[in-house]
């Protein structure tokens, strides 16, 4: 068993992921009515694969979910993958694979490339370290579910602006719903993403008193774009709450809710290939030593 | 065992003729009933709709369904018809045809509107009626059972009843609904009183829409139109604060000029609070101004808009007629499989019985010449005899099945019958 187990790699799930994502394509050229069950049979398999996988490094290398960058993207990745089983088994018509997996395999691709180095803990600091990874990953999945469904409230809206009947196998949620997911997920993550960046305020002035750090690293480029990200994400709230009532207000949610995406990942981009002291330690000048997002 | 249908369809039948020759649901009963009398020993099934009427016969070997001919007379004297007028108008098919045409209709693949889905619960009805009459027996009730199973693995194997092919539905399901989540929390406002609104607020009634307002410059009409669909008349002038109000729109008017310009709908935007709006334009000529559609928050759809869809639709629809004739050529061949191995049951069961006479002889003798044998053993010696008929027989019942497949074995029972000196 523990053979087994150990022998799960990144590449058994990002792999049956990418089955999955090969199904969900195969939509819109062939009909077939065995997909449904080796999509949700492949997405399955990853997940489980991909939960084996955090459980093995959590029990066997005292690796926690959030503990390193490594682990926190897998875990995002992991409850994306999650909704998008979810959301397949529940609506079996609708491709939402096409939109989430893409998005779970670039957030695997992270994982990769980034360090596998646990964040420095302490007793003090372990408390309000996990609360500043949650609030971030929080942050971090309600923004992609935001996009994702902003991208398909912009392609489901064009559709209907052409006058298109939908494509068979290709049956997008209502615009109305689309625009409920990306009102609610722009909230969440700016709540989420100004929550974990508290968070982390505390977890520095605890750092500080323990004699963790010399001093709080406020111009680390990983503090800045946190900051920044947190500052877009209220800002977009803000804007997509002022226009709700307008004409073109659902619109403007989708399109602030896909730029929100750009800037998180910009900010990941950033933050996995710039040089940071973010997470403890000097300042770590090369790539594969980013902290939590 | 033979098959036998004589019908008409849109396609080969005048409507002024199809009319004549249409049956309702008490009609048919009674024109079974006189089938029966006419054809002791026959079953048969009316199915009888807006676009054909068709009689399926079947008999036996003893009693054969009856010739085109008779039934044509049959039908024709029924309807008070001449049966020269309907001769050259009735299509004729016989046996395993009997089976494929039935199989297709029940399919959707015969109807006017390729798959619709309704022809399945007329056959069910039609099948229905001929079992109250006692005119339906084994071979039809196998063959109505077939056909809908056959229409029931087209509908899920194919996307031919997916598409949807008529205004109305299209205009709901593929449009109103691609805005909508739900239609229970929406006000949907009719403007006109014409027969696309009604029948596009079915479809939005379906979907849950309760809150339905009617407009139209004659009063009368929009309150008796509003009794009968169950929704709130108002008066015409409030057209614009109901435009206001409304989340969905169907207009049907038969107004030479636009009833709703521009100008009147920018007015009504302004009280609408952001909220989207779908407009059906199903009158010609349009009763909105086409400007609106560039409105934003706005999803405006003309009739030419829905019947461009409808087309597509069906134009998808007709891709997957391959497919779906593939299912019935695998029914039909599957159906008259089994109805020609059930024509071997006789012989089968004359062997059966020559077998198991003898079997009893020999057995009956060998316990006279064994009588200490107790009940438990001779119990045991009897299912031997059994068991080893049952083996001996099995080789000719499998060659039997797998030649049914290709038509009626009569070789093979011919051969049986002299093998074994079966009489009749």
């Amino acid at each position: 068993m523990a053979a087994f187990l150990s022998g799960i790699s990144i590449v058994c799930f990002a792999a049956s992921y990418g089955v999955a994502l090969a199904c969900e394509a195969s939509r819109l050229v062939i009909r077939s009515g065995v997909r449904g069950a080796v999509m949700v049979g492949f997405a399955t398999a990853g997940l489980m694969a991909h939960a084996l996988f955090l459980g093995w490094r959590a029990a066997n290398e005292a690796a926690l979910p959030l503990s390193s960058p490594f682990d926190w993207y897998l875990l995002a990745a992991w409850l994306l993958a999650a909704f998008y089983l979810y959301l397949t088994i529940t609506n079996p018509r609708t491709p939402v694979g096409l939109f989430t997996l893409p998005v779970v395999l670039l957030l695997v691709a992270a994982a990769q490339f980034s360090s596998r180095e646990p964040f420095p803990r302490s007793p003090a600091t372990q408390v309000w370290g996990a609360i500043h990874g949650v609030f971030n990953l929080a942050a971090s999945v309600s923004v992609a579910i935001g996009a994702i469904a902003g991208l398909m409230w912009l392609i489901q809206a064009g559709r209907l602006a052409r006058k298109q009947a939908p494509l068979q196998g290709f049956r997008m949620p209502s615009l109305e719903r689309l625009a409920h997911v990306t009102g609610r997920t722009l909230a969440i993550s700016a709540w989420m993403a100004a929550a974990g960046f508290a968070s982390g305020i505390v977890l520095n002035a605890v750092n500080l008193r323990c004699g963790l750090l010399e001093t709080v690293p406020w111009t680390d480029p990983v503090v800045l774009r946190m900051g920044a990200l947190v500052v877009w994400l209220i800002a977009a709230d803000a804007l997509a709450a002022a226009a709700r009532r307008r004409p073109d207000g659902a619109r403007t949610g989708a399109r602030l809710s896909l730029v929100s995406l750009a800037v998180l990942a910009t900010s990941i981009a950033w933050g996995v290939l710039g040089p940071t002291r973010h997470g403890g330690g000097p300042l770590q000048p090369t790539a594969g030593t980013e902290a939590a997002p | 065992m033979s098959l036998a249908l004589v019908g008409g369809t849109h396609r080969t039948v005048p409507i002024s003729l199809r009319e004549k020759l249409a049956f309702s649901a008490d009609q048919a009963a009674h024109a079974l009933a006189r089938f029966r009398e006419r054809f002791p020993g026959r079953e048969g099934v009316l199915l009888s709709t807006c676009n054909r009427v068709e009689f399926y016969a079947a008999g036996s070997t003893d009693a054969a369904a009856p010739a085109h001919e008779q039934l044509v007379s049959f039908l024709a004297d029924c309807r008070g018809i001449d049966a020269a007028t309907l001769e050259p108008v009735l299509s004729r098919e016989r046996d395993e045809n009997v089976v494929r045409h039935l199989f297709n209709v029940a399919s959707g693949l015969d109807s006017m509107v390729l798959g619709e889905p309704q022809i399945v619960s007329q056959v069910k009805q039609a099948w229905a009626i001929a079992e109250d009459s006692r005119t339906a027996g084994p071979l039809t009730t196998g063959m109505f059972q077939a056909a809908l199973r056959t229409a029931k693995r087209v509908a899920t194997e194919t996307g031919l009843g997916r598409e949807r092919v008529s205004i109305p539905s299209v205009a709901v399901a593929d449009f109103a609904s691609g805005v909508f989540e739900r239609f229970d929390d929406k006000r949907v406002l009719l403007v006109g009183a014409g027969k696309m609104a009604a029948e596009t607020l079915r479809y939005l009634r379906a979907a849950g829409a309760r809150d339905v307002v009617i407009v139209n410059r004659t009063a009368a009409r929009a309150d008796d139109l509003a009794a009968r669909l169950e929704a709130r008349p108002a008066s015409f002038s409030e057209l614009e604060r109901e435009l206001a109000a409304a989340d969905l729109v169907v207009s049907t008017t038969g107004a030479s000029e636009q009833v709703v310009p521009l100008e009147v709908f920018m007015r009504a935007e302004a009280a609408r609070q952001g909220r989207p709006l779908v407009v059906l334009d199903l009158a010609v000529p349009r009763d909105f101004d086409p400007r609106i559609g560039d409105r934003p928050g706005v999803w405006l759809y003309s009739v030419d808009d829905l019947a461009a869809a409808c087309e597509a639709n069906r134009r998808r629809r007709l891709g997957e007629m391959p497919l779906a004739t593939a299912i019935v050529e695998e029914e039909t061949s599957r159906f008259m499989g089994d109805m020609h191995h059930r024509s071997t049951a006789p012989v089968i069961e004359r062997l059966r019985a020559g077998w198991s006479e003898t079997g009893e002889a020999e057995l009956e003798r060998l316990f006279r010449r064994l009588p200490t044998l107790d009940a438990a053993a001779r119990a045991e010696i009897r299912q031997a005899f059994e068991r080893y008929a049952a083996k001996l027989l099995h080789p000719p019942l499998v060659s039997l099945r797998s030649a049914s497949r290709t038509g009626p074995p009569h070789g093979l029972l011919d051969a049986l019958r002299r093998l074994f000196d079966l009489k009749d």
